[in-house]
């Protein structure tokens, strides 16, 4: 039989067109603009030609206009542009995970947050605030290395106690073990910051999330992350077709279930702790990037991934700009923000969506 | 012309269960290629939990081998090349265009780290939609399916996985009849081919029959009989069922006789 012309690869003629190509370009369009939207605006607005400016001066050496004032370059390079970049990587680093604990639970209102991590990272970081060692001594890296060992201690105890009531890690099993760990952790951490009324404020809005006052480490950190865990779950795409279809389908198809689950959630633990520990627990965009970019773009992993990392990232950018402009000089948390747009926008998708099948 | 049929499938005392209740107590039974084998029993007697561990989804004791290796340590990609499972539990829940969903039948073939599919998979898989007549289709989503149309996708795609052994459990019991026959047939058709063989779960007695020659009639989790579908008795079912299938079914269709 002669070879056959493959029918292309997210062929889905009829309904959207031909192939993702240009929408992914659309996409990544997009995503820059929000980048530059968001280091540009503010009660200072910069031009995206003069933060490209900047970039330039300090990436290629180009010599910036003699009458460039060097407040302006300092703004975009000190402030403005890391957090951008951070809310864009947090977002980003969400969106990921969000999409791999969808396909890996198998479960559409699946989060990377439910694995305990965002639970025992807050833990951590009370903790630290409590007993004065954040932001101390120890450097301001200190606060955001305890969060991200205190969740990934988290999962990981999650996972072991799944692990142990369940051999064979079944999704139900991870659910309600991640579920309860989170119940019994955030119990821990309101009894920590009921006992310690001086805290209780700086707990919550370390709580809330914020990219505020974050410097080019942070965002440097979470991207680099990011990039790795994105690249690993993108190597492991076919997998997670696979796995969306139900254990015991894909382990008759031929998956080594098990291990592979593990080893998603290991690195969904790894990234989500690196987001949360540098800007705290901001919610839905880890629940609503997959659901819109598989509407546009199919189910395939090697195309949802790197479409819902640019979607998260510049949607978290935007959020941020939202936040921090919106009530002006006071900030408006960027998780309210991300709920406020998010949970609407996601009944949209989701029930528009049902009402066509 | 003439060869020795082979042995793809072979159980020796094979015992199983859930949680240490035993359900399945030393069923012992080969199965040859060309051979398309049915397993018949009332509901409770066994039949799907013996399937879950012949694809090495529960654990047993006793032998299973599948073309002469164990299925007990087999590795799964390895054991996926060798038996695929057809359940009725499936279900698409994922926007995959039909195309995408049977290439996934290759996975077990796939290579290296990414786990890349050759253009010989994909030839395969092309192949396996043309027959189930999923050709036109292939740009649709299987979240947009009918019951029938999906139930084709996932035969495609275990056919897709090119295995020597194919298990059904009860893949047709939601559909119309039409899907039902359509199904049987295209399992007939894939079996006749040399090196495979079919072994099903079928509520539908008639069914059964239809795709089988060989018949497995369980009681309680224990073999009571092993024959060829022609030597079927209405005395037979009547002690696998506990009800006279026979005489039901002539009067069933009395209802259709002037």
């Amino acid at each position: 039989m002669g070879r056959l012309q493959r029918p292309g690869p997210g062929t889905r003629r009829g309904r959207f067109g031909r192939g993702p190509g240009l929408r992914a370009l659309a996409l990544a369009a997009a995503a820059l603009a929000a980048l530059m939207l968001a280091a540009g605006v503010g009660s200072v607005p910069v031009s995206p030609a003069d933060i490209a400016r900047v970039l330039a001066h300090r990436l290629l050496g180009t010599p910036l206009p003699a009458d460039f004032s060097p407040i302006l370059e300092g703004l975009v390079l000190n402030i403005r542009l890391p957090r951008a970049a951070l809310a864009f990587g947090v977002g980003a680093a969400a969106a990921v995970g969000g999409t791999v604990m969808q396909s890996v639970l198998k479960n559409p209102l699946a989060s990377p947050y439910g694995l305990g991590v965002s639970s025992g990272a807050g833990l951590a970081a009370a903790l630290m605030i409590v007993s004065g060692l954040a932001g101390g001594a120890l450097g301001s890296l200190a606060l955001p290395a305890a969060a991200l060992a205190g969740g990934l201690a988290a999962a990981g105890a999650a996972m072991a106690l799944a692990g142990r009531l369940d051999r064979g890690l079944s999704n139900n099993t991870i659910i309600l073990t991640g579920m309860v760990l989170s119940l019994f952790l955030n119990a821990l951490m309101s009894t920590l910051s009921a006992a310690n009324p001086e805290y209780s404020q700086r707990i919550l809005l370390w709580q809330l999330g914020s990219f505020s006052g974050r410097g080019w480490d942070a965002a440097a950190i979470v991207w680099a992350v990011t990039a790795v865990c994105t690249a690993a779950f993108w190597a492991m795409g076919r997998a997670l077709d696979v796995m969306t279809f139900g254990e015991e389908q894909a382990l008759s198809m031929g998956l080594e279930l098990r291990r592979t689950k593990a080893v998603l959630i290991v690195l969904v633990a790894a990234l989500t702790g690196t987001a949360v520990a540098f800007a705290g627990v901001i919610g839905f965009v880890d629940l609503i990037a997959p659901h819109v970019v598989r509407r546009f773009f199919g189910a395939r992993h090697r195309v949802v991934l790197p479409m819902a990392a640019l979607l998260g990232g510049g949607f978290m950018a935007l959020c941020d700009l939202a936040g921090r402009t919106l009530a002006s000089p006071s900030e408006i948390p960027v998780g309210s923000i991300t709920a406020l747009i998010g949970a609407p926008f996601f009944i949209y998708v989701y029930f528009a969506g049902r009402k066509r099948g | 012309m003439e060869t020795q049929a082979k042995t793809l499938l072979r159980l020796q005392d094979v015992c199983c269960g859930y949680g240490g209740a035993e359900v399945v107590h030393k069923v012992s039974f080969s199965v040859a290629e060309g051979e398309k084998l049915c397993i018949l029993g009332a509901n409770g007697c066994g039949k799907t939990t013996l399937l879950r561990a012949i694809c090495g989804l529960l654990a047993y004791t006793g032998s299973i081998t599948a073309q002469g290796t164990e299925v007990r340590g087999t590795r799964r990609r390895a054991l996926a090349r060798k038996i695929a499972l057809m359940s009725q539990g499936a279900a698409a829940d994922f926007d995959y265009t039909v195309y995408d969903t049977v290439l996934m039948g290759r996975y077990a073939h796939s290579r290296g780290l990414l786990g890349d599919i050759d253009a010989a998979g994909r030839d395969a898989a092309a192949d396996c939609l043309r027959r189930c007549g999923l050709w036109e289709l292939r740009d649709r989503l299987v979240t947009r399916l009918s019951g029938g149309q999906l139930q084709r996708v996932f035969l495609a795609r275990t056919f897709a996985q090119d295995p020597a052994v194919i298990l059904l459990d009860e893949p047709t019991s939601h559909l119309d009849l039409k899907y039902q026959l359509e199904l049987v047939d295209l399992l007939r058709d894939w079996a006749a081919r040399p090196g495979r063989a079919v072994v099903g779960v079928l509520h539908d007695i008639s069914l059964a029959l239809r795709l089988a020659d060989t018949l497995v009639l369980m009681k309680e989790g224990r073999v009571l009989d092993h024959l060829p579908a022609g030597r079927l008795q209405p005395t037979q079912l009547q002690a696998v069922y506990g009800v006279d299938v026979a005489s039901y079914m002539r009067q069933a269709l009395g209802y259709f006789s002037p």
